[in-house]
């Protein structure tokens, strides 16, 4: 059985996943039923959960890599394993359905047919997910976001549909919104270093270009660095509290003094500069380690996305150009 | 670390035995002097030390412990951090490396990839498109 069907890599891309779908041969050849009656089939049955998981998994990238045929056979073969009427079969039928959705009129019956069952039974919050996926996916953000609201007013403690709320606010540019969703999600899991990095880059975004986007950025700076406090040799950390600093060093030195003590830059006042200047220097001295350490492949090292590795070294190069001029 | 292991716990499980057989077989020997008298709980009636287990047993069983403990320590999976940064750090960095079924069992994933890939809400025509994209710019390199 293949670890890598099983718990696939973070952001996977087209190639990936085309590798994970060529997969499907050997893995739907694995039988897990026993051929004895009922009480000694439970002995010498070979099941185990992470067979599921693989299937569903295998189901997901061959709906990505357009092969229907051996999406239909997972399917087929999860919903013999489960009953038709499990939620999560609900709603890997309904992604089936919806894949192959050719126009705006086969959507919308998929759509009625994830209301058809809420109104049967509305506690259902697989399917409720699922249909904000599908109006996100229609672009009808709006309608999206009044299902999630709904849903997160019955179930406030899903990390996952406070995430999306962000996500769809941000793609809307509402972003005082997308922030405290991300505010409710930490309340939840308070070291999620993730989502303090991905917090950081929405105030950082959020920071308008004049002059008094000062409390944003200082509040940016802060969310990088409790990632970097949570996770060691976080790469997003560190290259968000670099871009950071850099954007309020310069801001620091057009604002008067008096503006520094202003209730109206937080609560906190914002940081000195020599602070803000020694922040930027390990920020880029980290950057450089990890970029110098990982280019080399060494041991411990070779975790880190290239791409990300890629772009880190242009930061870190046009940062040090500019010095020399 | 494997092959070790397993001859120090082999070595030391009939070490144990042999002592255990020993001790029995010595015991079977020297039956202890039961007084005649209903036994009464003052010390004075303790078995002495003549009816007590040869040193030599007695070592072998401390030894055969000892063995099977570092056996034990030896073949068990390398400690994990405990300290938060550590642990997170090195689950960014293993989060690409290859991993062995046996190792997602015992779960060693990331808990907070669901926030940023959010499973439930995944776009499936979305990705679907993106992947056909893939393909034809694919096919458009293969005629250039």
């Amino acid at each position: 059985m293949s670890a890598e069907l099983l718990y696939p890599p973070p952001q996977i891309s087209p190639a990936d996943s085309l590798r994970l779908s060529q997969q499907a041969p050997q893995v739907l050849k694995i039988s897990v039923s026993s051929s004895l009656p009922y009480p000694l089939s439970l002995l010498t049955s070979s099941e185990t959960p992470e067979i599921w998981t693989t299937i569903e998994n295998l189901l997901l990238s061959c709906l990505r890599t357009g092969d229907d045929k051996s999406a239909r056979v997972c399917l087929d073969r999860l919903t013999e394993r489960f009953g038709e009427t499990n939620e999560k079969i609900l709603v890997l039928r309904g992604m089936y359905q919806e894949a192959f959705a050719e126009d705006n009129k086969a959507l919308e019956k998929s759509l009625e047919r994830y209301d058809k069952i809420l109104e049967e039974d509305s506690t259902l919050m697989l399917v409720r997910k699922r249909r904000a996926a599908l109006l996100k996916s229609m672009s009808r953000p709006t309608n999206a976001i009044t299902t999630l609201v709904d849903l997160l007013d019955v179930s406030p403690t899903d990390v996952e549909a406070w995430a999306e709320l962000s996500e769809l606010y941000f793609a809307q540019s509402l972003y005082s919104q997308a922030i405290y969703c991300l505010e409710e999600v930490l309340l939840i899991t308070p070291n999620a270093w993730s989502v303090h990095a991905r917090l950081g880059e929405i105030l950082y975004i959020s920071s308008p270009s004049d002059s008094n986007s000062l409390k944003g950025l200082v509040e940016s700076m802060r969310r990088f660095c409790r990632s970097i406090e949570l996770c060691d040799d976080y790469l997003r950390g560190y290259y968000g509290l670099k871009v950071s600093t850099k954007r309020l060093l310069s801001e620091l030195q057009t604002v008067s003094k008096s503006a520094l003590s202003d209730p109206q830059n937080g609560d906190l006042a914002p940081p000195s500069v020599k602070t803000v200047e020694k922040l930027n220097e390990a920020a880029t001295r980290k950057l450089a380690e990890i970029v110098r350490r990982s280019t080399a492949g060494e041991a411990g090292w070779e975790g880190f996305d290239p791409a990300e590795v890629h772009a880190t070294r242009e930061l870190v190069n046009k940062d040090t150009q500019t010095i020399d001029r | 670390m494997g092959f070790t292991s397993n001859l120090f716990n082999l070595v030391g499980l009939v070490l144990l035995g042999h002592a255990v057989y020993s001790a029995h077989e010595h015991s079977s020997q020297n039956p202890l002097h039961l007084p005649s008298s209903p036994p009464s709980f003052s010390p004075l009636t303790t078995p002495t030390s003549t009816t007590s287990l040869p040193t030599d047993i007695v070592l072998e069983t401390l030894f055969s412990v000892l063995l099977i403990s570092t056996g034990i320590v030896l073949g068990s999976s390398s400690l994990r951090p405990i300290q938060w940064s550590k642990w997170a750090g090195q689950l960014e960095r293993e989060e690409r490396v290859k991993k062995s079924v046996k190792e997602i069992r015992e779960g060693t994933g990331n808990p907070y990839r669901i926030l940023e890939e959010r499973p439930g809400f995944v776009d499936v025509r979305g990705k679907r498109k993106e992947f056909m994209e893939w393909v034809r710019k694919g096919d458009d390199l293969a005629a250039k």
